[in-house]
């Protein structure tokens, strides 16, 4: 399975690395809102699979990355765009710290999930009064930053160069991503979601364990909305709203809920099933939920899981030397 | 100002009961199943788009009318039974998080199948002319108004004395307090569950039904009253009917006296509600099936 995942890995970095020199520009767009979208994706997971809370209204947080790029970027407030992204991610982590401290300590479960759905909603109600942010239709026509570097420069009006920023930029999140959930601050969360109570016992702070994994869940969801801005040029109330805030579930769990690497995944079964079926009004929806009605029903660890019950049950001359699970 | 006042509070209370509509099949579903019926919203709008099939743009009399909802009650009840067989059933025992996920998706099935079927059109729904008029109650009131307060309460007092009073109500509370006692005792658990997952799915087709001529009539009909529902159930206790309609009385008043008195931030106040009151009784106000 660590084999089978590895070569994943590489196949999809030379795809996505290579994707503007083989497909057209329309895929290539694709190709750059599915890249932002895993890493939004990945920052629930971490909140889902490693804290054990489950949020329904991370877009909130995507929200408010998306529009800060999106005022700094329209209103031209000068500001280098990097620094633009460093705000974006900080607010983000205020903004979920706030949510956190707020909501974790009487809310959890079922609570939880409506709490943090009233809050992104209650988000969009504000968005809707301000004029400044564009009310219900969202900041149009949002101009794409050049960005000095003092030895070069990135024009991300250029496609190429703006996708290769957010290639970029979203491979970073992914290994920081990694290196987190792999280190100390994983391993505590993940134990104080499998048994919060002796987790504290050992004497592992299980509240701010889950503050914690909240914010930085939040920051990465908000560095997602940053990069999103300048590629989709616009920003809509949509971004934030309930079912966007259902995307990354949706992704995690087709891919496999447990696996740091399902939603990307999922992210990609979602996207392509959305290409596909761009044309016929309603089907797409259909055909996501059927799929994920299957995956439920059938693969309750989503593909990935599926893909390792498949590759363990297969030939007994390939047995997985460390019995180590991925 | 007087009269402003009175208009709100009849406006809020004419809310109110249209989202204990919603909400009554929703809490049913929770009390029972322990289930968070994603899809409930999409089956309400369903139900209103089979209401409509039924009796076209205005229904011919009043008794159509109500027959229109309670054939758009049979036909998303079918579909509730449906979907318990094929999808709630087996994913008993699994984690919650799972069963709000296959919700989800048939969620989207349904709202993407009735996108497909109805189209994506939005069609003006008038009442039937019984219910077409005003009457004078110190204030003027539209009788249609009247009739979804009605049929409300109704509901409501159905499902207390069904739930609470009639043997078969003491069934269902039986087998969502405990199935695995119930079923030593003899009861055919998994019958009774289904039985209940159809009125479930009945209610919100009916409240689609019934609701239909309240406002325009297109797909994200389910959203608005979703989520107002999910609210009142939260505050009122998860699966509790009497907590439902409360609450329910209190979001829709919350609603429409905010339109008076913070009149520049309209639909800010049911989140705030909402949120203080989950902050301050977590549990609800009668928690009395969610354990």
């Amino acid at each position: 399975m660590k084999r089978l995942i590895a070569w994943g890995l590489v196949g999809l970095f030379v795809i996505f690395a290579t994707a503007p020199f083989t497909v057209h520009a329309g895929l290539v767009f694709i190709a750059g809102i599915a890249m932002t979208e895993i890493i939004f994706a990945l920052s629930w997971n971490m909140l889902f699979s490693y804290a054990g809370l489950a949020s329904f209204g991370h877009a909130a947080f995507f929200g408010v990355g998306a529009y800060t790029a999106a005022v700094f970027l329209k209103y031209d407030y000068g500001l280098h765009f990097m620094l633009v992204i460093a705000l974006g991610t900080f607010l983000g982590g205020v903004a979920s710290f706030i949510v956190a401290i707020i909501v974790l300590r009487r809310a959890s479960g079922i609570q939880l999930a409506i709490l943090t759905l009233a809050l992104s909603q209650l988000v969009v109600t504000l968005i809707g009064y301000s004029t400044y942010l564009g009310r219900d239709e969202g900041i149009p026509s949002i101009e794409r930053p050049v960005m000095e570097f003092g030895l070069f420069q990135i024009d991300m009006s250029n496609q190429i160069q703006g996708y290769y920023f957010i290639f970029f930029m979203s491979l970073l999140a992914l290994v920081l991503m990694w290196l987190l959930l792999h280190g100390y601050v994983g391993r505590r969360m993940k134990a104080v979601a499998i048994d919060p109570e002796r987790a504290a016992f050992v004497g592992v702070d299980v509240w701010r364990v889950r503050v914690l994994a909240f914010t930085i869940g939040g920051a990465f969801a908000a560095f997602a909305g940053c990069l999103v801005v300048p590629w989709a040029q616009i920003v809509t109330p949509d971004l934030v709203m309930w079912l966007h805030s259902a995307q990354p579930m949706l992704a995690t769990l087709l891919g496999g809920a447990g696996y740091f690497w399902g939603p990307i995944v999922g992210v990609l079964v979602l996207s392509a099933v959305n290409y596909a079926t761009r044309t016929f009004a309603g089907l797409s929806e259909v055909l996501v939920g059927g799929i994920l009605l299957i995956v439920v029903l059938m693969a309750p660890q989503g593909i990935m899981g599926f893909l390792r019950q498949l590759v363990e049950r297969g030939p007994a001359d390939q047995p997985d030397p460390e019995g180590e699970r991925a | 100002m007087m009269t402003l006042y009175l208009f709100s509070i009849f406006n809020g209370l004419v809310m109110g009961q249209a989202i204990f509509l919603v909400a009554s099949g929703l809490t049913l579903a929770f009390g029972i199943m322990k289930l968070f019926n994603f899809a409930h919203g999409a089956f309400f709008m369903f139900g209103a788009y089979v209401a409509h099939y039924v009796t076209g743009q205005e229904a011919a009399s009043l008794p159509i009318f109500i027959g229109a909802a309670f054939v758009a009650a049979l036909v998303v009840g079918a579909m509730g039974v449906v979907s318990d067989l094929a999808v709630f059933r087996r994913l008993a025992g699994v984690p919650t998080e799972y069963t709000l996920i296959a919700a989800f998706s048939i969620m989207l099935l349904a709202s993407g199948g009735a996108e497909l079927i109805f189209g994506q059109g939005i069609h003006a729904i008038y009442p039937p002319e019984a219910l077409g008029g005003m009457i004078q109650l110190g204030i003027p009131v539209s009788v249609y108004s009247l009739f979804i307060i009605g049929a409300g309460v109704v509901t409501f007092f159905l499902l207390e004395v069904g739930l609470n009073r009639l043997w078969f109500g003491k069934i269902i509370q039986a087998v969502a307090r405990d199935p695995w006692m119930a079923d030593i005792s003899g009861l055919r658990v998994q019958r009774i569950k289904l039985i209940s997952v159809a009125i479930s799915f009945a209610l919100a087709g009916l409240a689609g039904g019934l609701l239909v001529a309240n406002q325009s009539l297109s797909l994200d009909l389910g959203h608005s009253y979703l989520l107002l529902a999910f609210c009142a159930v939260i505050v009122g206790g998860l699966g509790s009917i009497k907590g439902a309609f409360f609450a329910s009385i209190l979001f829709g008043l919350a609603d429409s006296l905010n339109y008076i008195l913070l009149p520049t931030m309209p639909g800010v106040a049911v989140y705030a509600l909402l949120i203080a009151l989950v902050l301050i009784k977590p549990e609800g106000f009668y928690p009395e099936l969610s354990q």
